[in-house]
């Protein structure tokens, strides 16, 4: 187990050596922040004054020199719209991103498991049907449409919620939904699927030969053996929400996060911030990715992970 | 799935594991049992010939008005059932454009960009999983990490760090759903290579002296073409969503040309009284997208391949 995890935890930081290292190559080598940072009419002489302010005269090797051991004590580089050092930035908004995508994971998994277990236990009948339908739907329609969809109906008409911003729980409620339902229909029908061929086989029709009831065999003999692919997909659905559309649902909401951090730095033409959140967040995916896998395996040591 | 009629009923192959026996291993896989599978087939194929139809032939369709031409006295009009008129009958939008004229001209860059994005990413994917699974060796596990790097650095970010770098353009959003998506083609391609290489077809060519490049065009290439066609259809509904997202975002294209996830962007700050801008622009993604997937599912019913599905569950940044 040690030497496995120590294997993949190299492996993570390999992939996140690389991912920076790319992210390097556009920010310095196909551009740099200083061009980014002025205005296209800008001179040369502008763009090399300020080049030289950034200390981006430099040889590139330097540079990267540079970038890389910032990396490692957390030094992101200086973001120049706001003048303060990108990481203090970006880990300000970090909390408000992690607080969402939590509520967004708690919407997936307590919608999930008893969807799933719903349309297993009447399998082929209506509510199967329903979670279904609920499913497709949630899949195909743009999750920041959802959003406006809950603010028009629940903060506009109904006025139960408030709009925007993050002042407290309830603005928590309409952003984890409109992140957490399109996770909710892929993983309550990966939850249905599972149980529905658990309970084809032997020990399930023991258990329910024996008389025990078809809800007490799903709940207490199949979702357990479907409990590690569910965990599994879970951690999938999480690194999606990281880096997928909570950076839209932090536009629609005015949530304050590290998306919505990322999306005002491009207005502002702030490279070194833009560049700053991009790495947290590929960082944060890797390790989640990472996390996952141990999670599986401490559940299911059967699992074979390479 | 087993198509048993008694849901309790033992499978005749329990226990085994399930790539084994051919089923499949997805939500997908799964919905399609459900369906009636025609009935999804045809709901799904219907729809996208009318989006399509709808995209090419739009401004040639009769009673549809210009979708640039502003009428500020009659902005933010109620569609029809709202107390609106048949002259607009889904509303106008803050500037007294019809909302119905401009949906219809956004079907053409929203389906066109996802449509080139995902043609690009089956070709680039598609060359590099035959090379990779037929070739082997170091160019195999070059080509696999490359891959295994690109799951863990999702569209989104690549398109943040994109558009920060060279400013927001069609042609860079094209670009970013089609880096996000190569991999899956790359994973399925090299995984359907790798048990077609040992095949006897495959092997008498070898033997006969064919090139490396003839029998992956010839013998391969053509083994894979189903598989890869379903894959793009599944494909091809996310690009859709995200080529929503990005215009929503203003990464992509710029006004005064139109996208569905544009009028979104133009349309928020109206929800309190012009909620139908932003309702009518999501609900044609909604539509096209879930047109695309009722016809993907129908597709996996012809050709199921468990490991393929499984790449797609995931794939992160969706």
């Amino acid at each position: 187990m040690l030497r496995w995890l120590a294997r993949r935890i190299i492996a993570a930081a390999l992939v996140v050596f690389v991912v920076t290292s790319l992210v390097f190559v556009v920010t310095h080598i196909f551009t740099d922040p200083a061009t980014v940072s002025l205005p296209l009419e800008a001179t040369e002489e502008h763009r090399a004054n300020r080049r030289a302010v950034l200390g981006l005269d430099r040889p590139l090797s330097v540079q990267y020199w540079d970038f890389v051991s910032g990396l490692v004590v957390g030094d992101l580089g200086e973001s120049f719209w706001q003048s303060q050092p990108a990481s203090k930035l970006v880990f300000e908004r970090l909390p408000a991103t992690l607080k969402l995508v939590g509520g967004a994971i708690a919407v997936t998994v307590l919608l999930a498991a008893p969807m799933g277990m719903l349309a297993a236990w009447w399998e082929r009948r209506f509510a199967d049907h329903a979670v279904l339908g609920f499913s497709m739907v949630s899949i195909s329609a743009p999750p920041f449409w959802i959003g406006y969809l809950l603010i028009i109906v629940f903060a506009v008409q109904l006025g139960w919620v408030p709009t925007f911003g993050s002042s407290g729980f309830v603005s928590l409620i309409l952003p984890s939904f409109a992140i957490g339902l399109a996770s909710a229909g892929r993983l309550a029908q990966m939850t249905r699927r599972g149980i529905v061929e658990e309970l084809r086989k032997p020990y399930a029709v023991t258990a329910l030969s024996r008389g025990f009831s078809r809800s007490y065999t799903i709940v207490h003999h199949t979702f357990r053996n479907v409990a590690s692919g569910f965990v599994t997909m879970t951690g999938w659905e999480l690194t999606r929400m990281f880096t997928g559309y909570t950076v839209v649902i932090e536009v629609v909401f005015a949530w304050p996060g590290v998306g919505r951090l990322a999306i005002h730095a491009i207005e502002n033409r702030d490279l070194i911030l833009v560049q700053a959140a991009v790495v947290v967040l590929a960082t944060l995916v890797v390790v989640t990715n990472l996390l996952v896998d141990i999670a599986r395996r401490l559940i299911d040591p059967r699992v074979e992970l390479a | 799935m087993t198509a048993t009629e008694n849901p309790v009923g033992p499978a005749p192959d329990t226990g085994t594991d399930a790539a084994a026996t051919g089923e499949s291993v997805t939500v997908m896989g799964d919905l399609r049992s459900h369906l009636l599978k025609s009935k999804a087939g045809i709901a799904g194929i219907i729809i996208c010939f009318l989006f399509a139809l709808v995209a090419i032939i739009g401004p040639w369709l009769p009673f549809i008005k210009d979708p640039a031409q502003q009428s500020l006295p009659d902005k933010l009009t109620p569609p029809v059932g709202w107390g609106g008129t048949w002259s607009h009958p889904l509303g106008t939008d803050q500037l007294g454009r019809d909302i119905l004229a401009r949906l219809i001209d956004g079907a053409r860059i929203s389906l066109l960009v996802s449509l080139v994005a995902v043609i690009i990413a089956a070709i680039l994917g598609t060359a590099l999983g035959l090379i990779a699974g037929y070739i082997g060796g170091k160019i195999d596990t070059l080509i696999i990490s490359a891959a295994d790097v690109q799951m863990a650095f999702p569209g989104v970010l690549a398109g943040l760090i994109l558009v920060a770098a060279f400013g927001p353009s069609v042609w860079l959003v094209i670009i970013v759903i089609a880096i996000s998506s190569w991999m899956v083609f790359t994973r399925v391609g090299r995984g359907l290579v790798f048990t077609l290489k040992t095949s006897l077809y495959v092997e008498a060519s070898e033997l006969a002296g064919a090139s490396s490049r003839r029998i992956m065009w010839r013998h391969l290439l053509p083994n894979l073409v189903s598989s890869l066609i379903t894959l793009s259809v599944l494909e091809l509904a996310a690009a859709i969503l995200s080529e929503s997202a990005f215009a929503f975002l203003g990464f992509g294209v710029q006004p005064p040309r139109s996208s569905w996830g544009l009028m979104i962007q133009q349309g928020r700050n109206y929800i309190t009284d012009g909620w139908w801008i932003v309702t009518f622009a999501g609900m044609a993604i909604a539509i096209v997208v879930l047109g695309v997937n009722l016809l993907s599912l129908w597709l996996q019913s012809f050709n199921d391949v468990a490991e393929r599905e499984q790449i797609i569950l995931e794939r992160p940044g969706g």
